[in-house]
């Protein structure tokens, strides 16, 4: 196993994956920026690195500062995360030529997956099925519409390094798609420094459904079944749920082969996750292969009492995989809600600030991954993922029931955060009957305002603050950590 | 008492008034009963009419952060923004007591130098302890209270030299 890790990442998920570590008496390295030097997971870690300013382009994609990081606090190996330089083959490269382990996949598999039309055809040569593509349109006007008219509309343009819905358009009509991929190609050009695009059929209300698989390096690959991630904004998901309302078992034998398959060809190893579309008829299609841990793998950690985390430490030190494909069993129902500092009001905007109170739910069956503490200035240059929230019960109506508790308790101000919109999500009839689909927000929640159902309570709390302190004299940052100990000494002082 | 409070473009004028061990407020001709103990810096436990909440609180500028049941609110005093407004202009050198209440220290005396925000007076009024702070840079000229002294709403409990002129 491993001496010391350093982890290429910052937020939520650094500390997860030291979590991890530690676990298994492995010292973590931290990486950040100069906006990062107070951030907590940079505290939570046993050394630390400063890596450069705060743009991320400085520091957590400076691939050559990581790995004088890596190598000057003697680390073996690195530990990317997910985002920033997770699937970035040269960092895969730069890492095993700098005498360290990559612990992800190989270099060539990460390339492989994310050229899209390449990934559409290896996994279509494995008899996975994938949607009807023109996968290298002509680019002259008549010709480009001729192609578009043999594919058929509705048809989706795709950027061929895309990803994150950039560089995406969706075009209904002959007259939109000059305009279309003009544009698409500008956003792809921008994001990626790749032209390139490619023209899909597309599939209207699908669910997002992929499969969590894990590989080791001696040909063994096992899946940890399906989540579904169909409740998304600008293309990014922000609930997830396992097992899928809409996957029953035979549905899940074929989706779960195919993903082994995807794996299979491309020599996967390590944790992976095949991304499927899941259409109203039942059938599926390939959409990509995301080669790193995902933000949503807590959910699977919780039906399946796997340690994802553990295992891609255990996978990348040369460990064989201890877990047949029979000794996982999923059990209960798991659902995520992302915390972002967004505004869902001011179409899901960013909303950095600093964390002026902060109180985390507990309880049974509750999991806070976060990235956060009281004090922290969320920083306005990377992901404005601040935490996860993550439950697990025995059935779906338990554990959606469960978070709209959990949520309930959950108390983040000094940013504007999506707290108050989940909740809403959660409670609407749709959502209840697990009717999910990508377009679930826009067509459900055309225009949010805000959830106000408690103002009169709230203006009295805040004509008690007035009461105590007419003058504003700032609070010091305040974090609660349990909420039955403070109800405990509320009940002391009425005594 | 009535305290204007403002969240967004709603107005919310409550009036307070001590009740017991605790408070009647009216909002909109509304009452409610009140009772509200601070367990730590940031969370209340407060109960309207029996029933319990647990609120977490936060102030940003003149900004009073309320977060209930995974809600949040961001209210601003109306009535303490001008107050606060004018102070910040003239600079009132006379700090007075907000409400009636009870003196319990006085933190300073003559010829003391205060910094912006530093605590003059706790006053306690509608049960509640008040810290009043210096709103910038000051020399104290005078403290017309003593410890354990009653006071009237509006009465002056301290004398400042400002440093220099509120620049706003």
């Amino acid at each position: 196993m491993f001496h010391r890790i350093l982890i290429a990442n910052r937020g939520e998920i650094a500390i997860r994956v030291m979590r991890a570590c530690r676990e298994a008496g492995i010292e973590t390295v931290a990486v950040y920026s100069e906006a990062d030097a107070r951030a907590p997971h940079v505290a939570g870690a046993d050394h630390a690195v400063c890596i450069g300013p705060p743009p991320s382009r400085e520091s957590y994609l400076n691939i050559t500062r990581i790995v004088d990081a890596a190598r000057s606090t003697h680390a073996d190996a690195v530990h990317p995360g997910y985002g920033f330089l997770a699937e970035n083959a040269a960092f895969a490269r730069a890492v095993e030529e700098g005498g360290l382990v990559f612990i992800g996949p190989s270099a060539d598999a990460i390339a492989a997956m994310g050229d899209k039309p390449l990934a559409r055809r290896t996994v279509a040569a494995a008899g996975v099925p994938v949607a009807p593509a023109d996968e290298d349109p002509p680019r002259e006007p008549a010709q480009l519409t001729a192609a578009a008219r043999r594919l058929g509309y509705p048809l989706l343009i795709k950027a061929a390094a895309g990803g994150g819905g950039k560089g995406m358009r969706i075009v209904r009509s002959e007259a939109d798609l000059p305009d279309a991929f003009a544009a698409a190609a500008r956003e792809a050009l921008g994001a990626f420094g790749d032209d390139r695009l490619f023209l899909e059929r597309y599939i209207e209300r699908p669910r997002h459904v992929e499969v969590q698989i894990l590989a080791d390096h001696h040909g063994h690959t096992v899946h940890l079944g399906e989540r579904e991630c169909s409740v998304q904004r600008r293309h990014q998901k922000i609930i997830e749920e396992t097992p899928s309302p809409a996957v029953d078992p035979a549905l899940r034998t074929q989706m779960t082969d195919a993903a082994i398959a995807v794996a299979r060809t491309v020599g996967y190893r390590n944790a992976g996750t095949v991304e499927f579309l899941l259409a109203p008829d039942g059938r599926f299609y390939f959409l990509e292969m995301n080669t790193r841990l995902q933000v949503e793998h807590p959910i699977t950690e919780l039906v399946t009492g796997v340690d994802i985390v553990q295992a891609q430490l255990r996978i990348a030190a040369g460990e064989r995989l201890w877990l047949r494909q029979t000794d996982i069993v999923s059990r209960g129902h798991a659902i995520e809600c992302r915390i972002c500092a967004e505004d869902p009001a001011q179409q899901f905007l960013p909303s950095p600030g600093t964390i002026l109170h902060l109180r985390e739910p507990q309880g049974p069956g509750i999991r806070v991954d976060s990235g956060i503490a009281a004090g922290f200035e969320v920083p306005l240059h990377y992901d404005p993922l601040l935490a996860k929230l993550i439950v697990w019960a025995e059935t779906r109506e338990a554990a959606r029931r469960r978070m709209i508790a959990a949520l309930r308790n959950y108390a983040i101000l000094g940013c504007t955060t999506g707290i108050p919109f989940s909740l809403d999500v959660l409670e609407h009839p749709a959502f209840v009957h697990g009717d999910t689909h990508t377009h679930f927000i826009g067509d459900h929640f055309p225009t949010w305002l805000g959830r106000e159902t408690h103002r009169n309570i709230a203006a009295i709390a805040a004509a008690i603050d007035l009461l105590r302190a007419p003058h504003a004299t700032p609070h010091e940052p305040t974090q609660s950590t349990s909420p039955w100990a403070t109800l405990g000494s509320w009940r002391l002082g009425q005594s | 008492m009535r305290l204007h409070l403002r969240h967004k473009q709603q107005h919310f004028a409550v009036d307070v008034e001590p009740v017991g061990t605790g408070y009647r407020m009216v909002i909109d001709g509304v009452p409610y009963a009140v009772e509200a103990h601070l367990t730590d810096g940031g969370t209340l436990a407060l109960i309207v009419d029996g029933r319990h909440f647990q609120i977490g609180l936060a102030r940003k500028g003149r900004e009073r952060l309320v977060a209930i049941n995974g809600e949040t609110y961001t209210f601003v005093s109306e009535a303490g923004a001008t107050a606060a407004h004018s102070m910040a202009i003239v600079a009132p050198p006379e700090i007075v007591a907000p409400m009636p209440g009870k003196v319990l220290k006085v933190l300073v005396h003559p010829g003391d130098h205060v910094a912006a925000g530093d605590g003059l007076v706790i006053l306690e009024a509608m049960k509640m302890e008040n810290r009043l702070i210096a709103d910038s840079a000051a020399t104290v000229v005078e403290a017309r209270v003593t410890d354990g002294q009653m006071v009237e709403g509006g009465q002056v409990l301290v004398v400042l030299s400002y440093d220099k002129p509120e620049a706003s």
